[in-house]
Protein backbone atom coordinates (compact mmCIF):
# COMPACT_ATOMS: atom_id res chain seq x y z
CA UNK A 1 0.00 0.00 0.00
CA UNK A 2 1.39 3.34 -1.05
CA UNK A 3 0.93 6.71 0.57
CA UNK A 4 0.30 9.58 -1.82
CA UNK A 5 -0.40 13.05 -0.48
CA UNK A 6 -1.52 16.24 -2.16
CA UNK A 7 -1.07 19.47 -0.25
CA UNK A 8 -2.99 22.49 -1.49
CA UNK A 9 -2.23 26.01 -0.34
CA UNK A 10 -4.14 29.06 -1.53
CA UNK A 11 -3.35 32.52 -0.22
CA UNK A 12 -5.34 35.57 -1.24
CA UNK A 13 -5.90 39.17 -0.25
CA UNK A 14 -9.10 39.60 -2.25
CA UNK A 15 -11.22 40.10 0.81
CA UNK A 16 -10.39 42.85 3.27
CA UNK A 17 -11.84 40.49 5.87
CA UNK A 18 -9.10 37.99 5.04
CA UNK A 19 -8.57 35.37 2.39
CA UNK A 20 -10.00 33.24 1.15
CA UNK A 21 -7.16 31.01 2.26
CA UNK A 22 -6.91 27.25 1.93
CA UNK A 23 -4.47 24.84 3.49
CA UNK A 24 -5.48 21.25 3.02
CA UNK A 25 -3.69 17.94 2.73
CA UNK A 26 -5.33 14.97 1.05
CA UNK A 27 -4.10 11.41 1.37
CA UNK A 28 -5.29 9.54 -1.69
CA UNK A 29 -7.08 6.33 -0.76
CA UNK A 30 -8.99 3.65 -2.60
CA UNK A 31 -12.74 3.98 -2.69
CA UNK A 32 -14.33 3.74 0.75
CA UNK A 33 -11.19 2.49 2.50
CA UNK A 34 -8.14 3.85 4.27
CA UNK A 35 -5.86 1.91 1.92
CA UNK A 36 -3.76 4.12 -0.29
CA UNK A 37 -4.03 4.25 -4.05
CA UNK A 38 -1.19 2.24 -5.51
CA UNK A 39 -1.41 2.59 -9.28
CA UNK A 40 -0.40 5.48 -11.47
CA UNK A 41 0.07 6.46 -15.08
CA UNK A 42 3.37 8.01 -14.06
CA UNK A 43 4.08 11.58 -15.10
CA UNK A 44 3.13 11.97 -18.73
CA UNK A 45 3.79 14.75 -21.22
CA UNK A 46 1.54 15.38 -24.17
CA UNK A 47 2.89 17.48 -27.05
CA UNK A 48 0.26 18.95 -29.32
CA UNK A 49 1.27 20.45 -32.62
CA UNK A 50 -2.17 21.57 -33.77
CA UNK A 51 -5.16 23.23 -32.21
CA UNK A 52 -7.39 20.23 -32.83
CA UNK A 53 -9.79 19.13 -30.12
CA UNK A 54 -8.53 15.71 -29.00
CA UNK A 55 -8.66 13.19 -26.16
CA UNK A 56 -5.99 13.81 -23.56
CA UNK A 57 -6.87 10.84 -21.35
CA UNK A 58 -9.25 8.09 -22.37
CA UNK A 59 -11.48 6.57 -19.75
CA UNK A 60 -11.52 2.96 -20.82
CA UNK A 61 -8.65 1.15 -22.55
CA UNK A 62 -6.73 4.30 -23.24
CA UNK A 63 -3.64 5.84 -21.74
CA UNK A 64 -4.34 4.26 -18.37
CA UNK A 65 -4.85 0.80 -19.80
CA UNK A 66 -5.16 -1.15 -16.56
CA UNK A 67 -7.34 1.32 -14.72
CA UNK A 68 -10.55 -0.14 -13.37
CA UNK A 69 -13.16 2.20 -14.74
CA UNK A 70 -16.07 2.27 -12.38
CA UNK A 71 -19.02 4.53 -11.95
CA UNK A 72 -19.65 3.18 -8.49
CA UNK A 73 -16.26 2.71 -6.86
CA UNK A 74 -13.54 4.89 -8.24
CA UNK A 75 -11.32 7.21 -6.24
CA UNK A 76 -8.97 8.17 -9.06
CA UNK A 77 -7.36 11.59 -9.08
CA UNK A 78 -5.83 13.51 -11.96
CA UNK A 79 -3.31 16.33 -11.87
CA UNK A 80 -2.93 18.36 -15.07
CA UNK A 81 -0.62 21.29 -15.80
CA UNK A 82 -0.24 23.43 -18.93
CA UNK A 83 3.46 24.08 -19.42
CA UNK A 84 3.54 27.52 -21.00
CA UNK A 85 5.21 30.76 -19.95
CA UNK A 86 2.83 32.93 -22.01
CA UNK A 87 -0.23 33.48 -19.79
CA UNK A 88 -2.35 34.64 -22.73
CA UNK A 89 -2.27 31.12 -24.19
CA UNK A 90 -4.58 28.45 -22.83
CA UNK A 91 -5.83 24.92 -23.23
CA UNK A 92 -9.52 24.17 -22.90
CA UNK A 93 -10.21 21.05 -20.84
CA UNK A 94 -13.43 19.12 -21.19
CA UNK A 95 -15.15 15.79 -20.71
CA UNK A 96 -16.79 13.47 -23.21
CA UNK A 97 -16.49 13.54 -26.96
CA UNK A 98 -13.70 15.35 -28.76
CA UNK A 99 -14.32 16.63 -32.27
CA UNK A 100 -10.90 15.68 -33.64
CA UNK A 101 -10.93 18.88 -35.65
CA UNK A 102 -10.03 22.50 -35.11
CA UNK A 103 -13.56 23.25 -33.98
CA UNK A 104 -14.28 22.34 -30.41
CA UNK A 105 -17.09 19.84 -29.86
CA UNK A 106 -20.15 21.82 -28.90
CA UNK A 107 -21.31 21.69 -25.30
CA UNK A 108 -24.17 19.29 -25.04
CA UNK A 109 -24.74 17.57 -21.73
CA UNK A 110 -27.06 14.89 -23.07
CA UNK A 111 -27.05 14.20 -26.79
CA UNK A 112 -23.36 13.96 -27.64
CA UNK A 113 -22.34 14.27 -24.70
CA UNK A 114 -19.49 16.72 -24.28
CA UNK A 115 -18.90 19.70 -22.10
CA UNK A 116 -16.20 22.21 -21.34
CA UNK A 117 -14.76 22.08 -17.84
CA UNK A 118 -12.43 25.06 -17.82
CA UNK A 119 -9.36 26.70 -19.26
CA UNK A 120 -5.82 26.35 -18.06
CA UNK A 121 -3.80 29.43 -18.98
CA UNK A 122 -0.01 29.33 -19.08
CA UNK A 123 1.39 27.45 -16.06
CA UNK A 124 -2.06 26.83 -14.55
CA UNK A 125 -2.70 23.43 -13.00
CA UNK A 126 -5.61 21.52 -11.54
CA UNK A 127 -6.41 18.41 -9.54
CA UNK A 128 -9.75 16.65 -9.77
CA UNK A 129 -11.37 13.29 -9.03
CA UNK A 130 -12.12 11.08 -12.01
CA UNK A 131 -14.64 8.31 -12.56
CA UNK A 132 -13.50 7.57 -16.09
CA UNK A 133 -16.83 6.13 -17.12
CA UNK A 134 -17.27 5.58 -20.80
CA UNK A 135 -19.96 8.04 -21.80
CA UNK A 136 -18.31 11.20 -20.57
CA UNK A 137 -15.13 9.88 -19.00
CA UNK A 138 -12.65 10.91 -21.65
CA UNK A 139 -10.81 14.08 -20.79
CA UNK A 140 -10.46 16.28 -23.82
CA UNK A 141 -8.17 19.17 -24.62
CA UNK A 142 -7.96 21.92 -27.21
CA UNK A 143 -5.01 24.32 -27.23
CA UNK A 144 -5.51 27.94 -28.22
CA UNK A 145 -2.11 27.88 -29.89
CA UNK A 146 0.01 24.94 -31.01
CA UNK A 147 2.38 24.35 -33.90
CA UNK A 148 5.20 21.98 -34.69
CA UNK A 149 7.67 24.71 -33.84
CA UNK A 150 5.85 25.78 -30.70
CA UNK A 151 3.81 22.85 -29.41
CA UNK A 152 1.37 23.06 -26.54
CA UNK A 153 2.69 20.86 -23.76
CA UNK A 154 0.59 19.32 -21.02
CA UNK A 155 1.92 17.40 -18.08
CA UNK A 156 -0.39 15.04 -16.21
CA UNK A 157 -0.45 12.16 -13.81
CA UNK A 158 -3.28 9.79 -12.90
CA UNK A 159 -3.53 7.98 -9.57
CA UNK A 160 -6.14 5.24 -9.53
CA UNK A 161 -7.63 2.18 -7.83
CA UNK B 1 -4.86 44.69 -7.44
CA UNK B 2 -5.57 41.55 -5.50
CA UNK B 3 -3.10 38.69 -5.49
CA UNK B 4 -4.09 35.07 -5.12
CA UNK B 5 -1.56 32.28 -5.34
CA UNK B 6 -2.32 28.58 -5.47
CA UNK B 7 0.31 25.95 -4.77
CA UNK B 8 0.29 22.20 -4.76
CA UNK B 9 2.76 19.56 -3.72
CA UNK B 10 2.27 15.92 -4.69
CA UNK B 11 4.49 13.47 -2.85
CA UNK B 12 4.90 9.77 -2.31
CA UNK B 13 7.86 7.94 -0.90
CA UNK B 14 6.65 4.46 -1.75
CA UNK B 15 4.41 4.60 -4.85
CA UNK B 16 7.31 4.12 -7.26
CA UNK B 17 10.87 2.85 -7.01
CA UNK B 18 12.04 6.40 -6.40
CA UNK B 19 10.29 9.10 -4.45
CA UNK B 20 7.67 11.15 -6.24
CA UNK B 21 7.79 14.87 -5.58
CA UNK B 22 6.00 17.35 -7.77
CA UNK B 23 5.25 20.99 -7.01
CA UNK B 24 3.54 23.85 -8.80
CA UNK B 25 2.63 27.41 -7.88
CA UNK B 26 0.57 29.87 -9.87
CA UNK B 27 -0.83 33.35 -9.38
CA UNK B 28 -4.45 33.43 -10.48
CA UNK B 29 -5.16 35.93 -13.25
CA UNK B 30 -8.15 37.21 -15.12
CA UNK B 31 -8.59 35.44 -18.45
CA UNK B 32 -5.64 35.99 -20.78
CA UNK B 33 -4.08 38.72 -18.65
CA UNK B 34 -1.68 39.26 -15.78
CA UNK B 35 -4.28 41.08 -13.71
CA UNK B 36 -5.20 39.25 -10.53
CA UNK B 37 -8.63 37.82 -9.88
CA UNK B 38 -10.50 40.13 -7.58
CA UNK B 39 -13.84 38.52 -6.65
CA UNK B 40 -14.84 35.54 -4.56
CA UNK B 41 -17.81 33.79 -3.05
CA UNK B 42 -15.78 33.38 0.12
CA UNK B 43 -15.41 30.02 1.80
CA UNK B 44 -18.69 28.24 2.43
CA UNK B 45 -19.08 25.66 5.18
CA UNK B 46 -22.17 23.56 4.53
CA UNK B 47 -23.91 20.61 6.16
CA UNK B 48 -25.97 18.60 3.69
CA UNK B 49 -28.58 16.15 4.97
CA UNK B 50 -30.01 14.72 1.76
CA UNK B 51 -28.60 12.69 -1.11
CA UNK B 52 -30.28 14.75 -3.78
CA UNK B 53 -28.18 16.85 -6.14
CA UNK B 54 -27.75 20.47 -5.16
CA UNK B 55 -26.33 23.37 -7.15
CA UNK B 56 -23.56 24.91 -5.09
CA UNK B 57 -22.94 27.89 -7.39
CA UNK B 58 -26.26 29.17 -8.75
CA UNK B 59 -24.44 31.81 -10.70
CA UNK B 60 -25.40 31.46 -14.32
CA UNK B 61 -27.78 33.96 -15.76
CA UNK B 62 -29.85 32.40 -18.50
CA UNK B 63 -29.46 34.19 -21.79
CA UNK B 64 -26.54 36.37 -20.81
CA UNK B 65 -24.05 33.81 -19.47
CA UNK B 66 -22.52 36.21 -17.03
CA UNK B 67 -19.24 34.39 -16.60
CA UNK B 68 -18.66 33.22 -20.15
CA UNK B 69 -15.06 33.84 -21.16
CA UNK B 70 -14.08 34.76 -17.62
CA UNK B 71 -11.65 32.99 -15.33
CA UNK B 72 -13.02 31.14 -12.32
CA UNK B 73 -11.39 28.69 -9.92
CA UNK B 74 -13.28 26.27 -7.73
CA UNK B 75 -12.32 24.46 -4.52
CA UNK B 76 -14.55 21.75 -3.09
CA UNK B 77 -13.69 19.58 -0.09
CA UNK B 78 -15.57 16.67 1.44
CA UNK B 79 -14.89 17.34 5.12
CA UNK B 80 -16.31 14.00 6.28
CA UNK B 81 -13.98 11.96 8.48
CA UNK B 82 -15.66 8.73 7.41
CA UNK B 83 -13.74 7.18 4.52
CA UNK B 84 -16.86 5.45 3.20
CA UNK B 85 -18.79 8.69 2.75
CA UNK B 86 -18.41 10.32 -0.62
CA UNK B 87 -19.92 13.02 -2.75
CA UNK B 88 -20.55 12.75 -6.47
CA UNK B 89 -19.41 15.82 -8.35
CA UNK B 90 -21.47 16.61 -11.42
CA UNK B 91 -20.85 19.31 -13.98
CA UNK B 92 -23.33 20.07 -16.68
CA UNK B 93 -25.29 17.03 -15.56
CA UNK B 94 -22.38 14.62 -16.06
CA UNK B 95 -20.42 12.91 -13.31
CA UNK B 96 -16.74 13.78 -13.26
CA UNK B 97 -15.78 11.94 -10.09
CA UNK B 98 -16.20 11.29 -6.39
CA UNK B 99 -14.62 12.94 -3.41
CA UNK B 100 -14.32 10.57 -0.46
CA UNK B 101 -13.91 11.81 3.08
CA UNK B 102 -10.99 14.26 3.21
CA UNK B 103 -10.67 14.58 -0.58
CA UNK B 104 -10.68 17.92 -2.38
CA UNK B 105 -10.57 19.30 -5.89
CA UNK B 106 -9.12 22.48 -7.35
CA UNK B 107 -10.04 23.30 -10.91
CA UNK B 108 -10.82 26.02 -13.45
CA UNK B 109 -14.47 26.49 -14.35
CA UNK B 110 -15.67 27.83 -17.69
CA UNK B 111 -19.41 27.89 -17.01
CA UNK B 112 -20.06 27.40 -20.68
CA UNK B 113 -23.53 27.44 -22.13
CA UNK B 114 -25.07 24.05 -22.84
CA UNK B 115 -26.59 23.70 -26.28
CA UNK B 116 -28.99 20.98 -25.13
CA UNK B 117 -31.38 23.50 -23.69
CA UNK B 118 -31.89 21.76 -20.36
CA UNK B 119 -30.47 24.73 -18.49
CA UNK B 120 -27.69 22.68 -16.95
CA UNK B 121 -24.95 24.75 -18.53
CA UNK B 122 -21.79 24.49 -16.44
CA UNK B 123 -23.63 24.02 -13.16
CA UNK B 124 -21.61 22.29 -10.46
CA UNK B 125 -23.69 19.89 -8.40
CA UNK B 126 -22.99 17.81 -5.32
CA UNK B 127 -24.78 14.62 -4.33
CA UNK B 128 -23.78 13.28 -0.88
CA UNK B 129 -23.74 9.49 -0.46
CA UNK B 130 -25.66 9.55 2.81
CA UNK B 131 -28.51 11.59 4.26
CA UNK B 132 -27.24 11.45 7.82
CA UNK B 133 -25.32 14.68 7.37
CA UNK B 134 -22.02 15.49 5.72
CA UNK B 135 -19.87 18.61 6.01
CA UNK B 136 -18.44 20.34 2.97
CA UNK B 137 -16.36 23.38 2.20
CA UNK B 138 -16.36 25.17 -1.13
CA UNK B 139 -15.17 28.40 -2.62
CA UNK B 140 -15.02 30.13 -5.99
CA UNK B 141 -12.41 32.75 -6.86
CA UNK B 142 -13.33 34.57 -10.02
CA UNK B 143 -13.85 37.73 -12.05
CA UNK B 144 -16.86 39.42 -13.50
CA UNK B 145 -19.65 38.43 -11.12
CA UNK B 146 -23.08 39.52 -12.30
CA UNK B 147 -26.18 39.14 -10.23
CA UNK B 148 -29.69 38.51 -11.52
CA UNK B 149 -32.09 41.39 -11.33
CA UNK B 150 -34.58 41.00 -8.53
CA UNK B 151 -38.12 40.05 -9.51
Amino acid sequence: MATITAQLTVNSDISSYGGPSISKTMTMTKAATNNGLERTSGIQRKYMTSTNHIDLIQGAAGVVADMTVSATASAAKIYIKYLEADTSKYVTLGFGTSSGSGTQQANDSTTTPAFELGKLYGDDWMIIPWDGTSATGDITVKPSSATTAAPAIIEYIVFFD
Amino acid sequence: MATTTAAITLTSADLLTDALSLSATKTLHKAGSTVGLDQTTGMTKAYLTATTNVDIFPTLIEGSMAFAGKSSWVYICNESEDETEYVIITISGNVIGKLYGGDFLWMPWSQSEDGHGNNRHGDIELAPSVDTGMWFSWCCINEGTEYPTAV
